[in-house]
């Protein structure tokens, strides 16, 4: 790579460093893993760059992200996470209710704990459409590039996906 | 019960991505289907829970120096091939010296410029994914004591973490032909690496600069300890910081006497 693809390569993948990091922090459900994924994925990324010929900011989101998620799942073939459970995240697990919590705020502490359970519980392939589309905006087209699938499957996916939130949210019945 | 068909159509049209044909087929189903625009109620209600709960984690700033640095060093490995090697530019330069008269000068310059190369090639290497700490710690209290029995010294170390220098860690490192001290401090997302050894005879040397391909380097010795500090962050800031490290020297030297 010369200097001035270098200069290219800053302007396009590193914007979306935040993006890359929290589609890697699902997908691998932990920071050190995270961090290594978004890492070597930038390494791929310049490898590949001089063959990304895109120009707008979205393209090279989701060009860089499909690196990043395809980075994620051979990590996780060669390091077998996938199949251990989820290791006890600390700041994501212990959600403690004080007593002394107004009704409200109780509420939102336990679908907030539940949810964050049940993303996690998610398949991988549904767990990177909800941060894909929820968290980072992606368009349905955008997605199918993202994860190499058609955009109909996107779309069920996606729907599947709110489905088993959603049961995970309403486990009791006066939350819905 | 919902009607099967529509589930991920009102899904994609929350999402703004039904066809607007379709989108007007559901909207007349909706109001006529009791148990699909409950759905949608309870859609609409997941929706605002995943945004509101599930958060975005930002890049950590040590991941993105390391993103930034090895683009560097990458492109620096195709730019060595392209470009006469600055090792070779140094020789020529030493030569050009010899060939201007004094020997004791040019070796002494190429000695220099030796370390100033070493010092350049550690940082870049120690920024390469888990090779910028062997002992992580913002604590100088466990950094310190870590050196002892892999150095001859017990090497100076400060948490500047009030100035905006967060210690990260040490490190061993091989420097001028002897094992030396590497202590990395943060500022933002640039690593600051500080590499430091005996000094041979004592003598102070006042703080120089230099910059070597896009990093900067600074150079200055105390009677007791010859200090190299390597980073990508802009020279004003590298200078606060080198001011930082002397004036906690000057002050521990002060309680020693």
């Amino acid at each position: 790579m010369e200097s001035s693809e270098l200069e290219r390569f800053e302007a396009v993948v590193l914007p979306h460093l935040d993006a890359a990091y929290t589609l890697a922090r699902y997908l691998t459900r932990n920071d050190h893993d995270a961090q290594d994924v978004v890492q070597d994925a930038s390494l791929r990324a310049l490898r590949y760059f001089a063959g990304f010929r895109g120009a707008g900011s979205g393209e090279g989101r989701a060009w860089f992200l499909a690196i990043v998620r395809n980075t994620a799942y051979t990590w996780q073939q060669r390091h077998r996470t996938d199949t251990l459970s989820t290791e006890f995240d600390e700041e994501r697990h212990s959600e403690t209710v004080a007593d002394e919590h107004p009704e409200a705020a109780l509420q939102a502490q336990s679908q907030r704990a539940a949810l964050r359970r049940a993303i996690d519980e998610l398949p991988p392939e549904f767990r990177e459409v909800i941060v894909l589309r929820e968290l980072e905006g992606l368009s349905y087209k955008e997605i199918s590039d993202v994860a190499g699938v058609p955009v109909g499957t996107v779309m069920s996916r996606l729907s599947r996906a709110r489905r088993r939130l959603e049961d995970a949210l309403c486990a009791e019945p006066e939350d819905c | 019960m919902t009607h099967p068909g529509f589930e991920a159509q009102i899904d994609a049209y929350l999402d703004g991505e039904l066809a607007a044909p379709d989108a007007v087929e559901l909207e007349e189903h909706l109001q006529a289907c009791p148990d699909c625009s409950r759905l949608e109620r309870r859609r609409r209600a997941v929706r605002v829970a995943v945004r509101e709960h599930l958060p975005r984690f930002p890049a950590p700033d040590m991941l993105r120096a390391r993103v930034r640095a090895q683009a560097r060093a990458e492109t620096r490995q195709t730019d060595r091939r392209r470009a006469p090697s600055w090792t070779a530019l140094a020789v020529a330069a030493s030569l050009a010296v010899v060939a201007f008269g004094s020997w004791q000068m040019a070796l002494r310059g190429a000695a220099g410029e030796a370390i100033t190369n070493q010092v350049l090639a550690s940082h870049v290497r120690s920024l390469m994914p888990g090779h910028l700490t062997d002992v992580v710690s913002s604590d100088q209290h466990t950094v310190k004591p870590w050196f002892n029995g892999k150095l001859d010294f017990s090497p100076p170390v400060y948490d500047f973490a009030g100035g905006g220098f967060p210690l990260v860690g040490g490190r061993l490192e091989y420097v001028d032909g002897r094992p030396v001290a590497a202590l990395a401090y943060s500022r933002r997302q640039h690593i600051i690496n500080v590499f430091l050894w005996p000094a041979g005879r004592g003598r102070t040397v006042g703080p120089r600069a230099a910059t070597r391909q896009g990093y900067h380097l600074l150079h200055w010795a105390t009677p007791a300890y010859t200090y190299w500090v390597a980073s990508d962050l802009g020279l004003p800031e590298l200078n606060d910081f080198a001011a930082l490290l002397r004036r906690g020297d000057s002050a521990a030297a002060a309680t020693v006497r």
